[in-house]
């Protein structure tokens, strides 16, 4: 599969576990588009910092844009409508994404909001689970905490019937950059 | 006899038609969608894979856990090696204590309701709060049992899970999905915030890193490993696996077997301590693990048995098995349920325990075609049921008829008789027995069928001779429902095999094929006639030994030589016999069309096929006699829906649960009548008398037949099928 395959797959796959994905082209202004599809979700924003934040100017976007922003301290993501973090990977067969989440952090704020922004850089994405634990295999220490997100928090346990948004987030949106 | 307790439990299920909808409702919708998300992947190869890592580590359990412990230490985390339950509760009891602990938060593991955990800590005043949506509500319903391995309120309807929410917040709530998910999210928030331990289970643990896996759908499991200062990691040695990569097609098969799911929304891999927030500041987590022996390395160490760790629990087996959809896991009566929670009962528990809940399996085998893990749970159930006749005895009425009688075939052959000319005033000339006085639950919905005047084995003397150059020499071997039941099935068979120029004898001395004694949990009994019908059928020395009784062909082919297998001599004598046996129908399928007499059929005649499960899951000949079926002039095959679910037959099975035995048998009538065919083909004699019996007491006028019937019948006597 060539990288535009995966892509194709990955967003697929991702859109039918429940999650809405946002593919910003390289040159557009990425941080604009995220912030307009945060919008509707709420104001206060639990924002773990990493390379890609940075390299988009988001947290200055956000601020600009009258979102309230937190980046740690006591009780962190514990009262934001919305986390953002950055994924290392994704898995095109299943939609799934993957990070390091030894991070406290990182953990917290893709699980305590009711809606998580997922960043991911697009050409990050493998074809499958084998390779993901591949790419950590191969990376020297195994992680502490290897975290993988498939969709929204869900459960079937009433009467089957499928319910988003139980412990983690009901909202999952992953934005694919450049 | 089953317990008390046991009866009670099964007649309140039976009679639990929420509980009975919810669970069907389920299955049905199972088997489509586990069919869907495994499409196009090589199912076989991978449970094959999967059962070759389980296998490999089953072997080897001290060997990882050491290196597993090895590498969670280097981490800084610490590892508890628990030979028993109550070690394993008195390990986590002081960890909670030490440091404190009044509240703790648990996600989903079966391990510790198998240690019972939660009574344990709350008896030292420590509160322990479900955080998986199902077990939540369970745990607010003091009593209420889960149903379902993965899915443990299925049974509740919402109204229900309203009411006890409503009692829970003192306000009312309406019965509304969503809302009520919102609640639990809510209530259960407060407690991750608050536990100062969160416990979780394990679905995998990798030795090379030292990894716990975790899959939830809620992030139950997440919260639970991420928010509390203190996790400890409760697991058995079989979700021990040696290597990360390992778990790649662990993976691939536990989400897609247990929920029909590509994946579940959080796969989560802990190793070591991880930071965490305590007292407002950020520090290292304690880590623990309790890796739980309770009969693990005992069953690891057992030839037979072993092959049960294998299992990944996903409850694929419960979710298509036909009886657990009648009585759900509140019955089995210990946390892990089916025919597989027999077997791990039996070892994490006691055989005594595992006597009740193995005795319901009725050996349809669905089970062990859809297992991820490749666990032939059938029958393992079946060496199980051995241990506990052992060691608990043959009930007293068994005994007598399987050693007194069904052991000596001159014996049963006189009582047979003489019962077959006392049944008159029972069965009144006809071939049924419509109510037996005393016994009215067996007759209930399901006519017995009454002997025949004249066994086959009497009647086989009276048969054409044979053709002067036959093709090939057969002995039939005819079993008892054959022989003595419906000896016209054996007729037809004859008289087949001779127009297609075939010689058939009739071997004297034959006698029951030993499977009432194999599924009675009696292997000695089988033994012996095993040694009887082998040296009665080598002195026919035929070229095949027919049969036309797919339990029959197994105990030929497959039960003779394992039981024989330690005797060098009769070994060999009966692997010599395993390979001439051939089913009547796949021989009629070898042959090639079969000769017709006469005239030419009259227009098509419905007929809809029932698969016995021998027949399909044992000896894989369901297309052969489909193919036969339509090449025969005068028939019309029709698929029924759901053709290949047990009739509930399963010998004496129907004596043992008459209930459930004539709940499938409704099923199964439905599926027949929707078909709207005059004729109901099987290869199994036992699948006639359930379908028959369940026929008759309905008035149908729908007509029953061994295949051979019909061919007889259709082709050979040019007779209508009808």
């Amino acid at each position: 599969m060539g990288s535009s395959d995966l892509l194709t797959t990955f967003c697929r796959q991702a859109e039918a576990m429940g999650a809405q994905t946002l593919c910003v082209a390289e040159g557009e202004k990425a941080a604009d588009r995220i912030i307009a599809s945060m919008r509707p979700l709420g104001s206060r924003v639990a924002l773990v910092a990493s390379p890609l934040v940075e390299e988009i100017g988001l947290e200055e976007a956000l601020a600009g844009a009258e979102f309230e922003v937190e980046k740690e301290g006591r009780d962190f993501a514990r009262h934001a409508d919305i986390g953002i973090v950055e994924f290392d990977l994704g898995i095109a067969e299943t939609g799934t994404l993957v990070h390091d989440a030894t991070d406290l952090k990182k953990r917290l704020a893709s699980m305590l909001p009711l809606h998580c922004v997922a960043l991911l850089r697009s050409g990050k994405v493998v074809p499958d689970m084998a390779e993901a634990l591949s790419f950590y295999l191969k990376s020297g220490q195994w992680p502490g905490y290897l975290a993988m997100v498939t969709g929204p928090s869900r459960t079937a346990d009433i009467e089957r019937s499928l319910t988003i948004g139980v412990h983690g987030p009901e909202g999952l949106l992953i934005v694919l950059l450049g | 006899m089953a317990s008390r307790d046991f009866q009670q439990r099964l007649q309140k299920a039976l009679q639990n038609p929420s509980l009975r909808g919810a669970l069907e409702r389920f299955a049905d919708s199972y088997v489509v969608s586990r069919e869907q998300v495994f499409a196009g992947r090589d199912f076989q190869a991978l449970r094959e894979r999967i059962a070759a890592i389980k296998a490999d580590a089953a072997g080897r359990y001290e060997e990882l856990a050491r290196e597993f412990a090895r590498q969670v230490t280097e981490r800084g985390g610490k590892v508890f090696f628990a030979s028993s339950a109550a070690a394993a509760r008195d390990y986590i009891l002081k960890v909670a204590q030490e440091h404190r602990v009044t509240e703790i938060v648990k996600s989903k593991s079966f391990a510790t309701e198998e240690i019972h955990l939660n009574e344990h800590l709350e008896g030292h005043g420590i509160r322990c709060f479900e955080t998986d949506l199902a077990e939540w509500i369970l745990q607010l319903m003091p009593g209420e049992r889960p149903s379902h391995m993965v899915m443990p309120a299925i049974h509740l309807p919402k109204e229900e899970v309203a009411r006890v929410f409503s009692n829970y917040l003192g306000e009312p709530v309406e019965p509304d999905i969503k809302n009520m998910v919102r609640i639990a999210r809510r209530e259960l928030r407060e407690r991750f915030l608050r536990a100062g331990l969160g416990i979780s289970g394990a679905n995998i643990a990798v030795a090379e890193t030292g990894t716990v896996i975790i899959c939830t759908n809620e992030g139950n499991g997440r919260l639970a490993t991420t928010v509390p200062p203190v996790h400890i990691a409760v697991f058995g040695y079989e979700k021990l696996v040696p290597r990360m990569m390992d778990v790649v097609p662990i993976l691939e098969a536990l989400p897609r077997s247990g929920t029909a799911q590509p994946i579940t929304s959080y796969v989560t891999m802990i190793t070591g301590p991880v930071p965490v927030e305590r007292d407002g500041r950020e520090g290292p987590k304690e880590f623990h693990v309790v890796l739980l022996d309770n009969g693990r390395l005992k069953m690891a160490a057992d030839p037979v048995f072993k092959e049960a760790l294998q299992c990944i629990r996903c409850a694929a087996c419960t979710n298509v098995c036909p009886v657990f959809q009648l009585v759900s896991g509140q019955v089995y009566g210990f946390i892990y349920s089916g025919g597989i929670g027999s077997i791990l009962t039996a070892f994490f528990n006691s055989l005594a325990d595992a006597a009740d809940p193995q005795s319901l399996c009725i050996g349809c085998r669905r089970c062990a075609e859809v297992c991820p893990a490749h666990v032939n749970i059938p029958d393992l159930v079946l060496r199980l049921r051995e241990r506990v006749v052992k060691e608990q005895g043959l009930p007293l009425s068994y005994r007598a008829a399987l050693r007194g009688v069904v052991a000596h075939p001159g014996r049963m052959y006189t009582l047979v008789k003489a019962a077959s000319r006392l049944q008159g005033p029972l069965s009144r000339g006809q071939p049924f027995i419509r109510r037996l006085p005393f016994f009215d639950n067996f007759t209930r919905g399901r006519s017995l069928p009454a002997l025949a005047r004249e066994p086959l084995r009497d009647r086989a003397r009276r048969l054409a001779p044979p053709p002067e150059r036959p093709r090939l020499r057969a002995a039939f071997y005819s079993g008892c429902v054959i022989d003595f039941m419906y000896p016209e099935i054996g007729e037809a068979i004859f008289a087949l095999l001779r127009e297609a120029g075939a010689e058939i004898v009739f071997p004297a001395g034959q006698g029951c094929c030993g499977a009432p004694a194999s599924y009675a949990g009696d292997p000695d009994t089988t033994l012996h006639l095993a040694r009887l019908n082998i040296a009665s059928l080598e002195g026919a020395g035929a070229d095949v030994v027919v049969t036309a009784c797919p339990t029959c062909a197994v105990a030929l082919k497959y039960d003779y030589p394992r039981l024989l297998g330690r005797d060098e001599v009769w070994s060999r004598r009966a692997q010599s016999l395993a390979a001439k046996v051939k089913d009547f129908t796949e021989l009629v399928g070898e042959l090639g069309p079969l000769p017709r007499l006469q005239g030419e059929a009259e227009a098509a005649v419905k007929v809809t096929y029932h698969d016995s499960c021998h027949y399909k899951r044992h000896l894989h000949l369901d297309q052969v006699a489909r193919e036969v079926l339509r090449e025969q002039a005068g028939v019309e095959l029709v698929e029924m829906a759901e053709s290949e679910r047990c009739c509930g037959f399963g010998g004496s099975y129907t004596l043992k649960y008459p209930e459930i035995s004539r709940a499938l048998l409704e099923r199964k009538l439905r599926r027949i009548q929707e078909t709207g065919a005059k004729v109901v083909a099987t290869d199994c004699p036992g699948c006639l008398i359930q379908l028959r019996g369940g026929l008759d007491q309905k008035g149908s006028p729908i007509r029953v037949m061994h295949t051979a019937e019909v061919l007889y019948r259709a082709g050979f006597k040019a007779e209508r099928v009808e």
